[in-house]
């Protein structure tokens, strides 16, 4: 099938502007092979992120016709709207070029708070406790989704606090509980609707709130 | 003068090499046509192996358990340290259970078997009629997560990575590069660089690159297709309990589960597609090993390229040694250019380890390599500064 794929481009000290690619595509190959395509046959200077192409490393995260979703785990046929198929960098960080965006608004503010990588479950069957890694991907369509994190830069934003509550002992940074962490949310849970993987950010956020309300969490530093 | 480096390929060879010289103080800069982990390292099945699946060569075995115990030390945050389970579904495969653990004594891996009712207790989705289990120390990765560790300890100690810049030509004169042309396409404009000293780290693409110098890398592209299901049905790696073949195992990570692979061998790893047959060959082969393998949804379907090592007349990439080269170019008119292919994500700070010695001798940088004993950098890192 015929898809025409439109991409914003952006390159340093240029104007933003539409270009427009026809290419031949089966309906049920994600956006990011075609985009991946599109970089080798036809634009070699595409910029685009993507690693795993299975929707668990979070580089693909874009804007697909009006929507953040991973390009890898997308059809290009379930998405495309009179054929047609736009794609724009996420929302609320700084672009690098075309596709793909600087997201250490997002990991810069790790150093803040520290979070754990490995979630310890319980083993079930097992006695002994198993290790994973958390099911968020990092990938930061939660920001881009998210009306506040998207006018207001200092706000930890929703991953960051949902991987804090998740991975809570108890205490939590001060950052948490101040104007740029839990009370920054005002409730949009547009970060829940559209997160890939089903983390939850916008719920975790208002547990940390009524944990903190309680009283049930220690505030250090 | 500090002497500089010119690394080209950000994979996972690439990454752990820049890291490897810069921290040796060599100056070094890192150059990926696409985004880190573009390539085969963003898209492998995530195995941190125990060498269990390599077990027929002790020697390779032995190789990537003593990386795998090294990883978790200087890592510990980025792997999945559930183990690995090997199963034996057929009576062919239960033939084979001798020879597996008796390689994984010689090899020094520490392994046990595991009764059947056991197994079914730790993994309830395995089948049910399986003749055997052996558990072993695999662990498994988000790749791009490892990738960018790497890259964070680079840049800590010095290194400059540029993601989006293509390596598109060289001139070679004298017998040696006296200049690379690169094409940054964040701006997009094409310039020149003029290391002392050149890395060729592409993997599959590594004699494309070396060609635009008039050399050639023996190295054959032999891709893989990996089908990921929608949900997560296991902790432990699922292997068959026999030799490598097509769609003998199952690696879970985060809230997914990955069965592959196959194996086969390409001329150019940027036109291969995943073909159709070899969808369906991972779904029966895996529901061998997880009879549930056939009743969930498919999220996705990918395909990556192995930088095996050529040479000999090797049909379906198995035969293919899986451990790795560095190929010296001084022979063919180029004594400041070296290409390294083969290995496994697993291996490759090791990798990086033996090739900073090369450079590092070629150079004349006294310091020894200390990536087995420092800790990585956290991934987030990257992003600072
Ligand atoms: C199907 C499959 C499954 C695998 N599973 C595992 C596993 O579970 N565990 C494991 O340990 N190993 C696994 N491997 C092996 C492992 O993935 C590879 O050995 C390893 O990733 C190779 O890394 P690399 O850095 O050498 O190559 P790559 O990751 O391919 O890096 C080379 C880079 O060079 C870049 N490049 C190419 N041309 C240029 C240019 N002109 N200029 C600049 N950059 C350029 C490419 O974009 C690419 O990113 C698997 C391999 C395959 C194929
Ligand atoms: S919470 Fe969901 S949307 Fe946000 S970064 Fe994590 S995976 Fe992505
Ligand atoms: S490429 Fe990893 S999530 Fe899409």
């Amino acid at each position: 099938m015929r898809f025409r794929v439109v991409i914003k481009r952006v390159k340093a000290g240029g104007e933003p502007r539409f270009d427009a690619f026809d290419v031949e595509a089966d309906p049920s190959e994600s956006v990011l092979d075609v985009v991946e395509r599109i970089s080798l046959e036809k634009d070699r200077t595409l910029a685009f992120e993507h690693a795993c192409h299975h929707g668990v490393c979070g580089a693909c995260g874009m804007v697909i016709n009006g929507v953040e979703r991973l390009a890898c785990i997308t059809r290009i046929g379930e998405v495309a709207k009179g054929g047609v198929v736009v794609l724009e960098p996420l929302r609320g960080f700084k672009v690098i070029s075309d596709l793909a965006v600087d997201k250490s608004r997002m990991f810069g503010k790790y150093k803040l708070v520290t979070p754990s990588t490995l979630e310890i479950v319980d083993g079930g069957l097992q006695e002994v406790q198993l290790e994973k890694l958390y099911d968020c991907i990092e990938c930061g369509i939660c920001y881009s989704a998210c009306p506040i994190a998207n006018t207001f830069p200092e706000y930890l934003g929703p991953s960051l606090l949902a991987l804090i509550s998740k991975s809570g002992d108890g205490k939590v940074p001060a950052v948490v509980d101040s104007r740029a962490g839990v009370w920054a949310c005002h409730a949009a849970f547009e970060c829940s609707v559209r997160c890939p993987v089903g983390f939850k950010p916008g719920e975790s956020i208002m547990r940390l709130r009524r944990r903190l309300l309680k009283g049930e969490l220690r505030v250090e530093g | 003068m500090t002497k500089s480096v010119l690394v080209i390929g950000g994979g996972v060879t690439g990454v752990a090499i820049a890291y490897d010289l810069a921290s040796r103080g060599l100056s070094v800069t890192l150059v990926e046509r696409g985004s880190l982990g573009a390539g085969t390292s963003g898209r492998t099945h995530g195995l941190l192996h125990s060498g269990c699946r390599y077990i027929a060569d002790a020697e390779v075995a032995r190789e990537c358990y003593s990386e795998n115990v090294t990883l978790r030390r200087i890592a510990p945050f980025l792997f999945e340290k559930n183990g690995g389970l090997f199963v034996a579904v057929t009576e062919d495969d239960l033939r084979y259970k001798d020879f597996f653990l008796k390689q994984c004594e010689r090899a020094g891996i520490p392994v046990e078997e595991v009764p059947r009712e056991e197994a079914l207790r730790l993994e309830p989705n395995l089948n049910p009629d399986l003749k055997a289990a052996v558990k072993v120390p695999d662990g498994t990765f988000d790749p791009l997560k490892v990738i960018l560790s790497f890259a964070a300890s680079a840049k800590l100690s010095g290194a400059v990575i540029k993601p989006f810049n293509e390596v598109v030509g060289f001139k070679v004169e004298g017998g040696r590069v006296t200049s690379v042309k690169v094409l940054d396409k964040t701006v997009p404009r094409e310039y020149e660089v003029k290391p002392d000293f050149v890395v060729n780290a592409t993997g599959a693409w590594a004699d494309k690159v070396a060609r635009l110098a008039g050399l050639r890398v023996p190295v054959k592209p032999s891709p893989g297709v990996m089908v990921a299901l929608d949900g997560r049905i296991g902790n432990m790696v699922f292997n068959r309990l026999n030799k490598p073949g097509d769609g003998d195992i199952i690696v879970h990570h985060r809230g997914t589960s990955v069965v592959g692979t196959t194996s086969w061998v390409v001329e150019d790893p940027d036109s291969v597609k995943p073909p159709r047959e070899h969808v369906e060959l991972m779904v029966k082969r895996g529901s061998e090993l997880a009879p549930i393998v056939s009743r969930l949804k498919i999220k996705a379907v990918y395909v990556s390229s192995r930088p095996l090592i050529g040479e000999g007349a090797a049909s379906t990439g198995r035969e293919v040694s899986r451990s790795f080269a560095v190929i010296d170019h001084s022979r063919d008119g180029a004594e400041n250019f070296v290409s390294i292919i083969g290995g496994k994500f697993t291996t490759a700070r090791l990798m990086a380890e033996k090739l900073g010695d090369f450079v590092a001798e070629r150079l004349g940088a006294a310091k020894e390599s200390q990536t087995a004993s420092r800790p990585l950098a956290p991934y987030w890192l990257f992003f600072e500064g």
